[in-house]
């Protein structure tokens, strides 16, 4: 035990409980007033404003209130302080895709909520009623870091549903969920195909649609029948009541109805350009399709995958949409040289493009920092690369006034660890979120313990 | 010779295994790597150090100084400044290149299936593993069955025929496995076994069967012996043949198996039976009998952070590797996966992370440790005098994350050179092949047992 680990410890002054069920996750309640907490001697990694060594940093009931040099900030009287003499300081890290909380193991199907197959256009489906809190894989994520995700259905229907965003500690799932549908997804290209066994257009059990064409025809005529629904609900909203009763039902397939609709409603926000779309898309060709589409509609896209597009990078770029790039361990093409989807972060944001990564898993979340290194091994810069898992998602979800960097003002979701983020090699120390210290134990911690050799 | 313990057909293997040594020991020049980090695997790290490699066998490993003397001047000089040497990377635990053939899932006991017939030497997942500095692969037989097939070892000379990329000399292997795969596969057709009562009724029964088999044929060799001219051989059979081999000690047993009750389980089956395990595969959960089976002489090769994405892996932790390692197990890490085996030195590099490991070992977990797996630690696996010369450059420290294999060298022989154009390949000039089985078997759904990708 360093003293530095001694010291964290005497920190931890919150209640935490072992939930009931297949998980006993570490619950922490984040409505604890954590004080005052100065970290102070460590490299603090700031993202939005360059390193600063031998640094100081304030966190004052769960928001950054001062960073700066030891010089130029000083330690309010009474905090409790955190020596990270020799450690890494750096904003929790942010994973833009995951299925975190909608499968405990992959295997039992029983327990995955990751889709809801039974259509292809289900706006109206949010994963907020499926995210599952006390899941053992949020103390195992946050352990290396993690602090913040997008939790996404996958990627298997047009429009599986709305995105959460979650933080990654909390007594319960409203203390976890920060807002509950933050983005729209949607995907085209093979994966929702309904081609039936043996893929293709045919097959048995096939239906529609079952081509590029199906997927595309049946997307704008939702997106219309949702245009033509928010028009008029906007023009009964202007009349007498008894009106709105006597409109037609139904989801507004051509005909003017107003009747209040689960489906029309959920992608209103979207057509009005409130909130991102996040298109999940693969091969340069369908990113070209898809865009044309999504542009017709003026939605506000984020482009996510693009894992095959190597021949469009020029065509992205002119798009000027920010784009979840990955996953880069995504196996290359035929035809295609073993580096093509190591070096998309890259050769992307070479061309101006705002990138993020994304670890698009449930079990391999943890990993998302390495991700990030190879990112550099392959030619993206390092200070881009921690951006792609700090600032950028938060800009890309319009949430980076308050999360993705140590900036006095933001929330005290911060990480120390003893070294370099992105290194495979580095041991996370301590986690904050919300400014407080979470206790470093995983289920997995206690099987380590329980079985380590006793000297 | 009335020995039935040799098939025409491993003959046939070995003979075609003979051809790569002689073509390969004739063409290539001597070889220096120098300045570079050299780390063995066998005997620490060389800082700005040298390894010479002559008639595709390393010569000389050491100090630049040592090694410029040893070498003769004619040889070819690469410089390795800034940069870092370790032996080529050996994955004990792949289904690559086996296409949709990986598992014969159509009874759990098939030991003569040699996965050889089903190797495709340009499946271009070869291609990648040997872009991530992979020179050696045992390529396994799926886990659908309590007692799968013989395994293919394999050097990852890409572009050379498919004869040439066999593992010359190298023992033969075969793959068992239990736990929830067989009791899957066969208990959804509602055929023994379902469960691990008749997952393990299953083998013991085989070897049952093999012991009677054997006897047979001990009787009627001992006959023949004896000058008995009146002699009749037993019948043939290439499942109990293949089984016998296994009691005679003559296959290297590699097990599927995550659990701690049935490391024990196997270990007792085998004592009954007389065989030895050479390792458990995944072995998630050797940290909690670590010092059991280490007395067992058994290894393992496992993931390195893999978890939770079955039952089985529930009780997995990253620390196992390391803490198995710490209770005198054997440990390599290994790929399963054709994504994974890309980056095994990064997944190395995790275990400085989860336990503490030093750079030695968590090399040693990739190389020299995976090649005792494998059973040709003798051959290859780190940087010694008379081991082949399969070599990878490294841009920086490939236990980090910013590691590339820059140049990997196989018999002293260039096989990939990220400098290059195209594919970065000195051999291939044909098509490649791929997008079958992408490993990973304990991953899948049952439908996968058809061949299906994940």
């Amino acid at each position: 035990m360093t003293k530095f680990n001694r010291i964290i410890v005497s920190t931890i002054a919150l209640t935490f409980a072992a939930a009931s069920a297949h998980a006993q996750a570490i619950m922490v309640d984040t409505t604890t007033k954590p004080g005052v907490i100065a970290i102070v001697g460590g490299k603090l990694l700031t993202v939005s404003h360059g390193t600063i060594e031998n640094g100081v940093l304030i966190m004052e009931n769960g928001k950054i209130t001062a960073i700066g040099t030891a010089a130029a900030v000083k330690v309010p009287k009474g905090a409790t302080i955190v020596d990270a003499k020799g450690m890494t300081v750096y904003p929790g890290l942010f994973d833009a895709e995951t299925n975190l909380g909608l499968t405990e193991v992959a295997a039992d199907q029983v327990n995955n909520d990751l889709v809801e197959p039974s259509e292809e256009i289900l706006p109206h489906m949010h994963v907020y009623d499926a995210f599952h809190a006390e899941t053992e894989h949020i103390p195992i994520d946050r352990f290396n870091g993690i602090t913040t995700a997008i939790v996404a259905p996958r990627g298997t229907d047009i429009i599986p549903g709305q995105d959460t965003l979650i933080q990654l500690a909390g007594r319960d799932r409203d203390q976890m969920i920060l807002t509950r549908d933050i983005s729209l997804s949607m995907n085209f290209g093979e994966a929702p195909k309904r081609g039936g066994q043996g893929g293709g257009a045919g097959g048995p059990g096939a239906r529609y649609p079952s081509t590029r064409m199906g997927e595309i025809t049946q997307l704008r005529q939702a997106l219309i029948d949702a245009q033509e629904y928010m028009k008029a609900r906007a023009a009964s909203a202007n009349k007498p009541a008894d009106a709105e009763a006597s409109a037609d039902s139904g989801r507004g397939r051509g005909g003017p109805s107003a009747k209040f609709d689960l489906r029309n409603e959920a992608l209103i926000p979207y057509l009005k350009g409130e909130r991102p779309v996040i298109v999940g898309v693969e091969e340069g060709h369908d990113v070209e399709a898809i865009m044309d589409l999504v542009t017709e509609f003026h939605l506000k896209v984020v482009l996510s995958g693009v894992t095959h597009s190597q021949g469009v990078l020029d065509k992205i770029a002119s798009y000027h949409v920010p784009v979840i790039v990955g996953p880069i361990y995504d196996l290359p093409e035929a035809g295609e040289r073993y580096d093509a989807v190591y070096s998309l972060p890259a050769e992307l944001a070479k061309r101006g493009v705002k990138v993020a990564l994304a670890s698009y898993s449930n079990e391999f979340i943890r990993n998302l920092p390495y991700a990030a290194g190879y990112a550099v091994a392959y030619g993206l810069p390092y200070d881009e690369a921690l951006k792609t898992i700090t600032l950028n998602p938060a800009e890309m979800f319009g949430i980076a006034d308050k999360y993705g960097s140590l900036d006095a003002g933001k929330v005290a979701n911060v990480v120390i660890a003893n070294g370099d983020p992105l290194d495979v090699r580095t041991d996370v120390k301590q986690v904050y979120i919300d400014g407080i210290a979470i206790p470093m134990v995983t289920r997995q911690t206690r099987l380590r313990d329980e079985y380590m050799p006793k000297k | 010779m009335a020995s039935p313990h040799f098939s025409l057909r491993h003959i046939l293997a070995l003979s075609a295994c003979l051809l790569p040594l002689t073509a390969a020991a004739q063409t290539i020049p001597d070889l220096v790597i120098k300045d570079g980090t050299v780390m063995t695997a066998s005997h620490g790290t060389i800082p700005h150090g040298a390894v010479w490699v002559h008639n595709g066998k390393i010569a000389a490993v050491g100090t630049i100084d040592e090694v410029s003397k040893a070498a003769p001047t004619s040889a070819t000089i690469v410089s390795a400044a800034g940069k870092y040497v370790t032996p080529g990377i050996i994955d004990p635990h792949s289904h690559s290149a086996l296409g949709n053939d990986v598992n014969e899932a159509t009874s759990p006991v098939t030991p003569s299936m040699m996965m050889i017939d089903a190797f495709d030497n340009t499946d271009r997942a070869l291609y990648f593993a040997l872009a991530g500095g992979v020179t050696t692969e045992l390529l396994l037989h799926g886990s659908a069955n309590m007692i799968g097939g013989q395994n293919v070892s394999i050097k990852n000379r890409f572009g050379r025929t498919r004869e040439e990329m066999l593992f010359a000399g190298a023992p033969r292997t075969i793959k068992f496995a239990s736990g929830e795969n067989p009791k899957r596969v066969y208990g959804s057709r509602n055929q023994l076994p379902s469960t691990r009562m008749g997952n393990f009724e299953v083998m013991r029964q085989s070897f049952e069967d093999a012991k009677v088999y054997m006897a047979g044929w001990d009787a009627y060799n001992a006959k023949v012996a004896k000058g008995d001219k009146e002699a009749v051989a037993p019948h043939r059979d290439l499942k109990l043949e293949a089984l016998a081999d296994v009691l005679r000690g003559k296959l290297l047993v590699e097990i599927h198996c995550y659990r701690a009750d049935e490391f024990l389980t196997e270990e007792a089956i085998a004592k009954q039976y007389g065989y030895k395990i050479r390792a458990f595969h995944h072995a998630l959960e050797m940290y909690k009998v670590g010092p059991e089976i280490a007395a067992d002489g058994t290894g393992i090769a496992t993931f390195a952070d893999w978890w939770g994405f079955k039952d089985e892996a529930w009780d997995a932790i990253p620390w196992n590797a390391v803490m198995s390692m710490r209770e005198g197990v054997k440990v390599s890490l290994k790929s399963d996966s054709n994504d994974f085996v890309r980056r095994l030195n990064q997944e190395a590099g995790k275990m400085v992370h989860y336990g503490g490991a030093t750079e030695d070992e968590a090399i040693k977990m990739i190389t020299l440790n995976a090649a005792w797996i494998m059973g040709v630690d003798d051959k290859v696996g780190s940087l010694d005098n008379g081991k082949d010369g399969d070599l990878v450059i490294w841009n920086t420290d490939p236990l980090s994350s910013y590691a590339r294999a820059e140049k990997v060298y196989i018999d002293g022989d260039l096989y990939f050179d990220s400098s290059l154009p195209g594919y970065g390949l000195t051999h291939f000039t044909g098509v490649m092949h791929g997008g079958g089985f992408g490993g990973a078997d304990d991953e899948d759904t049952a439908e996968d047992y058809d061949g299906g990708a994940l």
